[in-house]
């Protein structure tokens, strides 16, 4: 059996590089795809967790995780849809109407 | 128990519907509302007097009708009740019947000299006499308070009736302004009663003035503040008594009383005999219990009456105008009821303010009268010889100036006879302090006498002086009418209570006003307070003697008084004798420089008392609250910058918010030890 630290450590970095992929990049379509890692190492903890301690619950979870970020994705893109037509593009530092 | 004492309400509440009625469409009703009102105050009248039989049946009448705050856990409760006993009977009784009197009269004083805006005129009269009347049937001190100032405030519409002249607004702001000054302390005695007694009921067993005497017996304990209990209850009566000083226009603040003769002239009189300055003596009568417990109140209440009597009645000597001359009799005979009930003669006082109700009430309608015929000229120096063209005017004013001056047999005889008499014996019983002022009152008598009647030689006696007076306005039945039935009555009235005749000749049974004060309930009796009074009568020679000295020499001196006025003044062209007097006449004529050194207060002392207070208030109060404001107004203006609008700069934050809060949670929970 795998020890769950190979687990844990394969989420941190897909978490870690989703994050890193949101602070760099400017376009809009690469922010919703960093998301979308980091709900999925988010995923790996929980089924990673649930198989250590023998629990479904936390796949269940994960299940529900996964509805949850489609629903998402069609939100942001439809997002990124009214993005592109009021901006032009998809530039995420285009967008900077709603400030002080 | 369906009496006539059910009705009593509607005393207080028909002038108030008059004044509604009044307010509403008196532009559409004949003469202006003037009906309503008439019908109004009659109405009242006449309950008044049922009220006043039923009362002399010697049934009394103390009841709540309205709680408008429940006090929890012993909390002072807000009542407004009646209390209907021999001296708010009394007082109803001559304040409905003036009222009515002036109504009658203001046809003739307002409606025939054509005045515009009579439907306000009218209100202001119904809204005045409800608001006294309201005052006199209270039975507590706060109810008491609240139509106080409503009188206040009504006076201040009327005198400022003609408010398109520059006199009337400046009158009307300086009564409301210097009667306001003593009802704050007024406000004061009133939660100074309620934080000390838990109420403020006048009568009853659980009323204030018998909880002090309760308390200064011994028998119960009432807060005072760490103050022995009697030091405590002249500082209430004394706060109580600036209310009383600034309505009955009591030395040192009369000053508006002669600067609201702007006002039309029956309201003068309405003013003057009934409602507003009635007001202040009427409260130390309904509170005499409370004010006779404290020697030293009642040594104060005296002493401002007997030189507030003399003060003022020196002014009154050099006046030109009649109403003028009128207004500074006011102030002394309110004097003397002051002097009455600080020297233990509640009886006299009272019945003081009941003569003098009538006679300065005819004294004030006699002069509209004589205004009306002199087309609003009120310079007595331009009348003259007016006896053969108004003698119904000059019968009925001579009569109330023979009142005034307190000739015999006439009502202010008697009643200012026995005011004398009463601080005269109880003064002599050990209280020097009342024969001080005793003496001013004797002295304001001769006065007295001169004033009134230069009046009276000036205005109807010797030739004409002037075109007006040679061709006066003549006045119809709703002047005559009311001159008339006051001009009986200041004849006879004093037959109530003729004490010296029942001392001297031996009569039992015709002090009548005696009597009927001591028909009141309990600890409310005119012998209650003669007993609760500090002070001891002593006679010289016998009560008899002492008696008849007194009454001789008030007698003498009012003669003496009106005799040099008729020697001076009855001549067919009097000149100006108080030219004689020089500087003094231009003393009195200023009225002692009493308004100018009251501005100059005003202006040296109290100005820089309130600039200094606008300053800490502009400076260091607000100064503290615009700190806390710019405070904000800055952080927030520094800390919006980082709404940048950028998303990544956005999620940057929340990723170090989620760090420093790891790191935060991982250093305080140990978790890199």
């Amino acid at each position: 059996m795998v020890p769950p630290e190979y687990y844990l450590v394969l989420s941190a970095a897909i978490f870690c590089i989703g994050l890193f992929g949101i602070l760099t990049r400017r376009n809009a379509l690469l922010f919703l795809m960093s998301v979308e890692l980091m709900l999925n190492a988010a995923n790996i903890n929980l089924v990673a967790f649930s198989y250590v301690w023998g629990n479904v619950t936390g796949q269940t979870f994960a299940l529900f995780t996964m509805a949850l970020a489609a629903a998402e994705v069609a939100i942001g893109l439809g997002i990124i849809m009214v993005l592109y037509r009021n901006f032009g593009g998809v530039d995420v530092t285009d967008a900077t109407t709603m400030r002080w | 128990m369906a009496g006539i004492f059910d009705f009593v309400p509607a005393i207080v509440l028909l002038p108030f519907v008059s004044f509604l009625v009044a307010l509403a469409v008196g532009n559409r009703m004949p003469k202006g509302g003037a009906f309503a009102g008439i019908v109004a105050t009659a109405g009242s009248f006449l309950l008044s007097l049922a009220t006043f039989f039923t009362v002399s049946q010697g049934q009394t009448y103390n009841q709540t009708i309205y709680t408008w705050a429940q006090g929890l856990d012993g909390a002072v409760t807000l009542e407004f009740g009646l209390l209907i006993d021999p001296l708010s009977a009394l007082m109803l009784v001559i304040v409905t019947l003036i009222a009515l009197l002036v109504h009658i009269f203001s046809l003739g004083y307002m409606n025939d000299e054509g005045e515009t805006g009579l439907p306000r005129y009218y209100a202001g009269l119904g809204l005045f006499t409800a608001s006294m009347l309201g005052f006199v049937v209270a039975d507590n001190l706060l109810m008491a308070f609240m139509f106080f100032e409503l009188v206040g405030l009504c006076s201040y519409l009327l005198i400022g009736f003609w408010f398109r002249e520059p006199g009337p607004p400046s009158a009307a702001k300086k009564a409301f302004l210097v009667t306001r000054f003593g009802d704050y302390f007024f406000l004061v005695g009133v939660v100074a009663v309620f934080a000390t007694f838990g109420t403020a009921a006048f009568a009853g067993s659980e009323s204030f003035p018998h909880l002090a005497e309760q308390a200064l017996a011994g028998e119960t304990s009432v807060n005072t503040f760490g103050f022995a209990a009697e030091t405590w209850f002249t500082i209430v009566g004394l706060l109580v008594l600036g209310g009383v000083v600034g309505k009955s226009a009591q030395f040192p603040l009369h000053t508006w009383l002669p600067d609201a003769m702007e006002g039309p002239t029956p309201v003068s009189a309405l003013i003057h005999a009934a409602t507003m300055v009635a007001a202040g003596v009427y409260l130390v009568a309904r509170m005499y219990g409370f004010y006779a417990l404290s020697p030293t109140a009642l040594a104060i209440i005296a002493l401002i009456g007997g030189f507030t009597a003399l003060f003022a009645a020196t002014m009154g000597v050099v006046k030109r105008e009649i109403k003028q001359v009128l207004a500074y009799s006011t102030i002394s005979q309110y004097g003397y009821m002051m002097l009455g009930l600080g020297g233990g003669g509640y009886v006299a006082a009272t019945f003081h303010l009941m003569t003098h109700a009538f006679f300065k009430a005819l004294l004030f309608l006699g002069a509209g009268s004589v205004i009306i015929a002199m087309h609003h000229n009120e310079n007595m120096w331009d009348m003259g010889g007016l006896k053969e063209k108004m003698p119904v005017t000059y019968y009925t004013f001579l009569s109330g100036s023979l009142a005034l001056a307190g000739i015999f047999p006439f009502a202010g005889f008697w009643s200012k006879d026995e005011v004398l008499y009463e601080t005269l014996i109880h003064g002599l019983g050990g209280s020097p302090i009342l024969l001080v002022a005793y003496a001013m009152g004797l002295l304001a008598v001769f006065f007295t006498g001169f004033y009134t009647f230069r009046m009276v030689f000036l205005t109807f006696h010797g030739k004409p002086r002037s075109q007006t007076a040679r061709d006066p306005h003549g006045v119809r039945w709703n002047v005559k009418g009311p001159l008339a039935v006051l001009g009986v009555l200041a004849a006879t009235t004093g037959v109530v209570n003729m004490v010296p005749v029942e001392k001297l000749l031996g009569i039992k049974g015709i002090d009548f006003l005696h009597q009927w004060l001591d028909m009141s309930l309990d600890g409310l009796t005119a012998h209650h307070y003669a007993e609760l009074t500090p002070y001891s009568s002593a006679y010289i020679g016998g009560e008899a003697t002492t008696v008849a000295i007194g009454a001789a020499v008030s007698l003498g001196l009012a003669i003496a008084g009106a005799g040099l006025a008729y020697v001076l003044y009855n001549v067919p062209e009097p000149t100006e004798h108080t030219d004689k007097l020089g500087g003094i006449k231009t003393l009195l004529y200023n009225n002692y420089y009493q308004d100018e050194y009251q501005v100059w207060l005003a202006n040296s002392v109290v100005r820089p008392i309130s600039r200094g207070a606008d300053k800490f208030d502009q400076g260091v109060v607000d100064g503290v609250v615009n700190g806390v404001s710019s405070v904000s107004l800055f952080s927030g203006s520094r800390v919006r910058r980082i709404q940048t609008g950028v998303v990544s700069n956005y999620a940057a934050l929340l990723t170090l918010g989620l760090t420093v809060l790891l790191l935060g949670f991982g250093l305080l929970g140990g978790w890199f030890q």
